[in-house]
């Protein structure tokens, strides 16, 4: 039995792993985009700030794979996916046949219309590879520019803040805009940032950015010009499901799965960020972001690929320490 | 005591891909089937890392076949600090054609690197997919080589400087010393070739800026200068050049080919000749002819050449004229390997021919000695009389390094031994001298009537076998050896002088033993090496005396039955520890580390 396993994050690294202790002889194939071993995304502000060492931030490592004996295949990007066939194609042609197919390929940050023409001039902040680039601009950076929804940016801030960088944060609403948590902790959040002289920009947005003499100018909708050394922007989060594009597998914003994870083609499940499982209560899909989410996702993923028959119990809500305050979230976005 | 291994000496595999530290040595294998552009590759990153004053050592391994068939690689080591050797693996494998790029990744250290094209048509099967081979300690990176060198040339060629371009990105090389190798390399063919190359190289270039914006970093250094490159071969032949080289004949064969190339262009600027002739007895009989009439001549072959050549050698021994044949090693026997390196032909280098037949045999270690060598080679052929022959190989002709040469030549150093002019009424042409060597003039010249024969012959070159004469004769012969001392290059002692561990190499294998030396040296273990040009004859007291300092003695070398230790032995009673070593790659610097720690390790339980 062939099990193969698109995406390196929690929901995949722990539907190998999984897979594995129940099926000693199956060959698991653990395939990833990145150039890295897997590591645990939500540590990388931590990192970038000193807290938390390489050691710390990579839960998996060379030994693990090969104790494990599952056959990792990283910098490799699934371009397609033949439910038919029970193939997958990769980015540079290859086909690979499967038995059993997971899908756990995350999401990605996503710009809209009016940032997407500057996507050259925005650094990214979302995978390890990101992480060391910005450590190796920011030696020369001083102040940066942050405008982005969620979590996500209170935990961009909260790095930047911790390596010594002056920030300006642009916010489309009154206050920061985490609207995942609850709503009784948004003051204490804002006078946190308050304490820590972040610039706040209210009711606004970029328009447009500009490079000049290594410098950036963001310009916004209300007509102010904010300049700064790095500019980190982001519109939404989106799941990654372009593999499965015009597959015949369903697809809304993430692949439709139910509760023992399986999507609508015979022998292909998905996992983690990516899909939207079926809410019972709801009788509706959800998304179940998060990095508790996706290692619970991948495990029960998991174990039905390896014959067994179980279902995911919904959890909707997850602890963050943000700034020194403990925050709740119903998921990370 | 642990003794490194060939992964052990490569970056550590940190799961950031070590991406922080600058890189102060790196190894680049370009791999492709014939006509893919390997060579080029190796051409153009090694004159951007010569430019940029770096250091390095390009190694070709092709197939014997034509064009379309076999694999052919360029390896090119480039580091800011001194390259001895090829090293132990390589840190970036460049799979210009995909399948046959796979069984090369076993040689890619751990936090190396895979460039791989990603635009291959079709449907690729998993089992030739060289991307589906990368393991997860080397850092895989798809480049759509074929679509971009397609964008640029308008067809499939120019994949080669696609990677080039992707190399130079990935590794923060500066991009004006390629385009400056691109100008060099192009230029001279037509605009448009220089166009679309640059093009190619820029769109390679751009592709990793925009997917792998996280380059690894190499140390360059801003006061390095700018760095000659050249092959062993080149070196060779130039000396031979510089030193008055006047006629040169010989007959095509891997991997000597190129030292007779350079001679016949250079040659006739000079006022001298080159001649390709029917084969290699045709070739050194014409040497010992050119000799004979007191012009200083050459030939160069390989061990099959060399193997048909023993007869004539034999004759240039008997009759003591002076020839200079350079043997650049491949391996054997008979037609064997034309595209590998071995160093099986010191024994019949040392031994070929019929008879007590004691020739000079000289084996250079560097590109530096090839030049400088070759022309100490001439000098004893003349003032000694004899055949010397000089035993290059394949790894140290092909190869490319930055070296200096030395620019200044005394060519006046080595003298022919005349007769006077009041000596030519008695004058005999073998007459016994307490050097062996006897005073030898052009043929033709007035009152200087001789015979010369490869038949026994008294002083005066008449027949003779009788035994009294023979024994004379045999002695005189073999007193040269003795008597060429004084003009012989002291023995170097490399490492450290006070160790106990001692290795006596010859030819191209020094730069490993130096490198793995160094290895073993990070362990806690010093050691030494001989270094020795000299085969026969050898400055003997300078070996007695490194042998007597040396508690254990390693001979490292690159054929199946030691046959330099074999020599030592017999020469000198020690009992080495011998080291045959299998023919084909570069030698490997961490063996040899490996074998000085287990040495160590004997002496010290």
């Amino acid at each position: 039995m062939r099990y193969v396993i698109v995406g390196t994050g929690a929901a995949g690294a722990t539907a190998a792993r999984t897979i594995k202790r129940m099926d000693r002889d199956g060959e698991v194939v653990i395939i990833g985009d990145e150039r890295f071993f897997p590591y645990n995304r939500y540590l990388l502000t931590e990192f970038l700030s000193g807290a938390v060492s390489a050691a710390e931030l990579f839960h998996t490592s060379e030994e693990f794979f090969e104790a494990m004996d599952i056959r990792l295949r990283k910098g490799q990007a699934v371009e397609r996916v033949y439910p038919n066939d029970k193939t997958i194609r990769f980015a540079h042609n290859e086909v690979m046949s499967y038995d059993r197919l997971l899908i756990a390929t995350g999401r990605s940050p996503s710009l809209g219309p009016v940032l997407r023409p500057y996507a050259k001039l925005i650094q990214r902040y979302y995978t390890f590879e990101d992480i060391l680039l910005i450590q190796k601009r920011l030696p020369e950076v001083r102040e940066v520019i942050v405008s982005g929804r969620g979590l996500s940016a209170l935990d961009l801030i909260q790095g930047m803040y911790r390596v010594g960088k002056k920030i300006t944060y642009i916010t489309r609403g009154q206050a920061i805009d985490v609207s995942t948590v609850e709503s009784h902790l948004m003051g204490d959040l804002d006078s946190a940032l308050a304490e820590r002289e972040i610039n706040f920009v209210h009711d606004d947005r970029i328009v447009a950015i500009e490079c000049v003499d290594n410098r950036y100018l963001v310009k916004t909708f209300q007509g102010k010009e904010l300049w700064g050394d790095l500019v980190f922007a982001w519109d939404n989060y989106t799941p990654n499901v372009g593999c499965l594009r015009n597959t015949g597998i369903e697809v809304k914003t993430g692949i439709l799965v139910d509760l023992r994870m399986r999507s609508s083609a015979p022998e292909v499940y998905a996992a983690g960020d990516c899909v939207e499982i079926y809410h019972p209560t709801l009788k509706n899909y959800w998304i179940n972001f998060g990095w508790p989410n996706a290692v619970e996702q991948g495990r029960i993923a998991g174990k039905n690929m390896a014959g067994d028959n179980e279902e995911y119990q919904i959890h909707e809500t997850t602890l963050f320490n943000i700034l020194g305050k403990p925050l709740e979230a119903r998921w990370w976005d | 005591m642990k003794p490194p291994s060939s992964t052990s000496l490569a970056s550590p595999s940190k799961p950031a891909g070590g991406t922080k530290a600058k890189r102060r040595d790196i190894s680049v294998r370009f791999c492709g089937i014939a006509g893919d552009g390997v060579v080029t590759c190796g051409r153009i990153l090694a004159g951007a890392c010569a430019s940029l004053g770096l250091d390095l050592m390009v190694n070709d391994i092709f197939s014997a076949e034509i064009r379309g068939k076999g694999k052919s690689t360029t390896t090119v080591r480039f580091s800011s600090r001194i390259v001895h050797s090829m090293g132990d693996g390589v840190e970036v494998l460049v799979g210009l054609a995909g399948k046959e790029s796979i069984e090369e990744i076993k040689d890619v250290r751990p936090g190396g690197c895979v460039i791989y094209g990603s635009s291959i048509p079709g449907d690729l099967p998993e089992d030739d997919s060289l991307a589906a081979h990368v393991p997860p300690n080397i850092h895989g990176f798809g480049v759509p080589l074929r679509k971009l060198a397609n964008q640029a040339t308008g067809s499939n060629q120019g994949k080669n400087i696609v990677a080039m371009g992707a190399l130079c990105y990935l590794y923060s090389l500066p991009q004006e010393a390629f385009i400056e190798q691109l100008r060099k390399n192009f230029g001279r063919k037509s605009s448009r070739a220089l166009e679309v190359n640059i093009k190619a190289f820029t769109l390679g270039f751009e592709y990793c800026k925009e997917h792998y914006p996280l380059s690894f970093e190499l140390e360059v250094l801003d006061t390095l200068e700018p760095r000659p490159l050249y092959t062993g071969n080149d070196a060779l032949a130039h000396g031979a050049l510089d030193w008055g080289l006047k006629f040169f004949a010989g007959y095509p064969i891997t991997p000597a080919t190129k030292i007779m190339e350079i001679c016949a262009k250079e040659l006739p600027k000079n006022g001298g000749w080159t001649i390709q002739v029917e084969d290699e007895i045709a070739a050194i009989s014409n040497v010992m002819g050119a000799f004979f009439a007191g012009k200083r001549a050459m030939t160069s072959t390989a061990g099959p050449g060399l193997s048909l050549m023993s007869e004539m050698i034999g004759l240039a021994v008997m009759a003591e004229i002076p020839a200079v044949i350079v043997d650049v090693q491949r391996g054997g026997p008979a037609t064997g390997m034309p595209t590998k390196v071995e160093q099986g032909d010191l024994n019949i280098a040392l031994y070929g021919g019929a008879g007590d037949c004691p020739r000079v045999v000289m084996a250079p270690s560097t590109v530096r000695e090839c030049y400088t060598g070759i022309q100490l080679a001439l000098d004893l052929a003349e003032k000694y009389q004899t055949p010397v022959i000089f035993l290059s190989d394949l790894f140290l002709g092909q190869r490319m390094v930055t070296t200096s040469i030395p620019k200044r030549v005394e060519r006046d150093r080595c003298t022919r031994k005349k007769p006077f002019p009041g000596e030519l009424g008695t004058y005999e042409r073998f007459k016994i001298t307490e050097d062996g060597v006897s005073p030898l003039l052009i043929p033709g010249e007035e009152g200087g009537f001789y015979t010369i024969t490869g038949l026994e012959h008294t002083p005066s070159g008449n027949p003779n076998f009788e035994s009294n004469v023979h024994s004379m004769m045999t002695e005189k012969r073999y007193r040269k050896m003795k008597a060429m001392c004084v003009d012989l290059p002291p023995a170097d002692v490399l490492g450290d002088k006070d160790a106990l561990i001692g290795i006596v190499t010859w030819g191209s294998t020094l730069g490993s033993v130096v490198e793995g030396m160094e290895l073993a040296r990070e362990q806690g273990v010093k050691s030494k090496v001989l270094k020795s040009i000299m085969i026969n004859p050898q400055h003997e007291d300078s070996f007695r005396e490194f042998f007597a300092s040396s508690a254990r003695i390693i001979v490292p070398e690159v054929n199946y039955e030691g046959q330099y230790a074999a020599l030592l032995k017999s020469r000198y009673g020690i009992q080495p520890v011998e080291m045959h070593i299998s023919a084909v790659d570069p030698v490997s610097p961490a063996k040899i580390a490996n074998r000085i720690i287990e040495v160590q390790d004997e002496l010290t339980h």
